[in-house]
Formats: C-alpha cells, sequence, structure tokens
C-alpha cells in the first residue's frame, strides 16, 4: 500500500495549522503536479518528519545503552570485554 | 569521513566498545547518525566474547559490585541491533582463512604485570577470522580498530581469490576514520 493510499485509510481529524509561507507554497505545488490534495502531501511530510524523529529518538536511547555498558570499567576490564583474558604473569 | 547513511557495516568487537567509549563529538555524531539509519551489526562471536567478559568479571567481582556489571550486561544485551549466526557459510570462508593464516599476525597482549596466554591469543586471533568472514559472507565493510590483524586477514584473500568465489574483497574500515 502507497503512502497516500494508507493516509486516505487513516482515521483523520480536522486542525488548523500555521505554516511558513513559502513551504505551504512548496507543498501546494507538489500537490498540484501529483494532482493529490494538500492535505495528502502535509500528512505524508508530517508522517516522514516523525519517521526520522522516532528514529534518532532510538539512535539516542541504544547509544546510552552502549555508555552504560561499557562505563565504569578499568583499561584491564574494557580488554576483558573486548575478548582479551589476561592474567597476572607470574601465574605462568 | 563515512557517510554513515552508506551501511549497514559489520562492527569488530573492540570496534564497538571503542565508538561506545569515545569522547570525541565528530565520532559520537557518527554514532548517533549511523544508530538512526541502520541497526548496529555484529558477529555471534561479538556477542560470545562480550558475555564471557560480563562473566568473568562477575565472578571475580566483589558482591557489592556483581549488581553493578549485571546492570551493564544487561544493557548491553538490550542495544544489541543484528546479530550475524556462525551459519554454514560462514564456517567455511573461515575454515579457508584459518587453513591460511593458522598463527596470529602479532603477540599476546601485555598489560602491566598482566599477560595474554598463547592458547587465549590463539583462540581470540580464530574469533577474529570468524568475524572478518562475516563481514565477506554479509558483504559488509568491517569497522574495526585492530588493523595489525584485519590486514593480514585482507590480504591473504586478496592473495588466494580462488579459495573465495563470488566474495571478496573484504573491505575494512578503520574506528579511526569514520568522522
Amino acid at each position: 500500500m502507497g503512502p497516500a493510499r494508507s493516509l486516505l485509510k487513516a482515521k483523520k481529524q480536522r486542525t488548523t495549522l500555521t505554516l511558513p509561507s513559502d513551504s505551504l507554497t512548496k507543498a501546494k505545488s507538489i500537490a498540484r503536479a501529483r494532482r493529490v490534495n494538500l492535505s495528502t502531501v502535509i500528512s505524508e511530510a508530517l508522517s516522514e518528519g516523525l519517521k526520522a524523529h522516532a528514529a534518532t529518538e532510538r539512535s539516542e536511547e541504544v547509544l546510552a545503552l552502549y555508555q552504560k555498558a561499557f562505563s565504569g570499567f578499568t583499561d584491564d576490564e574494557l580488554s576483558l570485554l573486548d575478548g582479551i583474558v589476561l592474567e597476572p604473569a607470574a601465574r605462568r | 569521513m563515512v557517510d554513515p547513511a552508506s551501511g549497514p557495516f559489520l562492527f569488530d568487537t573492540s570496534a564497538e566498545s571503542w565508538l561506545a567509549r569515545t569522547k570525541h563529538s565528530e565520532v559520537l555524531n557518527w554514532v548517533r547518525a549511523y544508530l538512526s539509519c541502520h541497526p548496529l551489526h555484529v558477529s555471534a562471536v561479538t556477542v560470545l566474547e562480550r558475555s564471557r567478559g560480563y562473566s568473568l568479571l562477575w565472578r571475580r567481582a566483589h558482591e557489592e559490585r556483581r549488581d553493578r556489571i549485571e546492570s551493564a550486561r544487561v544493557a548491553y544485551l538490550s542495544a544489541l541491533g543484528q546479530v550475524w549466526p556462525l551459519d554454514g557459510a560462514v564456517a567455511v570462508v573461515a575454515g579457508e582463512i584459518m587453513s591460511l593464516l593458522p598463527d596470529p599476525p602479532t603477540p599476546p597482549r601485555r598489560s602491566h604485570q598482566f599477560v595474554e596466554s598463547r592458547q587465549e591469543r590463539l583462540a581470540r586471533w580464530r574469533f577474529d577470522e570468524m568475524i572478518a568472514a562475516t563481514a565477506l559472507v554479509a558483504r559488509m565493510p568491517l569497522i574495526h580498530n585492530n588493523p595489525a590483524d584485519f590486514e593480514a586477514v585482507r590480504s591473504a584473500i586478496e592473495r588466494s581469490p580462488g579459495r573465495f568465489p563470488r566474495l571478496g574483497p573484504l573491505e575494512l574500515v578503520r574506528c579511526a576514520s569514520l568522522a
């Protein structure tokens, strides 16, 4: 299902927005070229923006988990976490 | 500079932890940009090395530190993206690499009064060969922090293309050159 069709099926709500004039002009021009209405073009752009926002949030979440996974360890302990097993030299 | 959107890439064990610990803002921004486009791809071998590391640390730690180590281990497992299995294709390619390069190209690690045994060094070398094989089979560039070992693998593969039909070259990217 294409993005335009899935937007048609989605539950809708009417609202009033104040948008920058140049963005609105570009959106109207895209709508004319694609022969769809302005709401479709703006909904698609909003949907893409929200997806990018969710991806950024997930990326911050994963980075925070990775940072937690490797913080608070000494250099020797970090070597062990990297698969390098060191033993006291005298024991050998 | 490597475009983060041009991934995905396979991350070697030490590259994964180096990137998570970096204090360089350019590198951190690269990691952020990469993670917003792709999951972090690692070999199951990396998960094995890491799990063994957390487990050994936990066993050696005093009771009061064990919760902290366990919480770091859980954070690591929760962050995991795509884990590539050691399947038949990877096993075949890793076996070829191991026959070309049976011995590690660099000596065991030393640190203050500590030393890596020859047996441990050999095991770690074999793990690196399996990770390189995974990158080759997955056709992904390998992000690494270990040029001496992985360059040896790349050269060996280049010298014997007939043993790696329809695979290669092994593309290597050093952590330091990412951002």
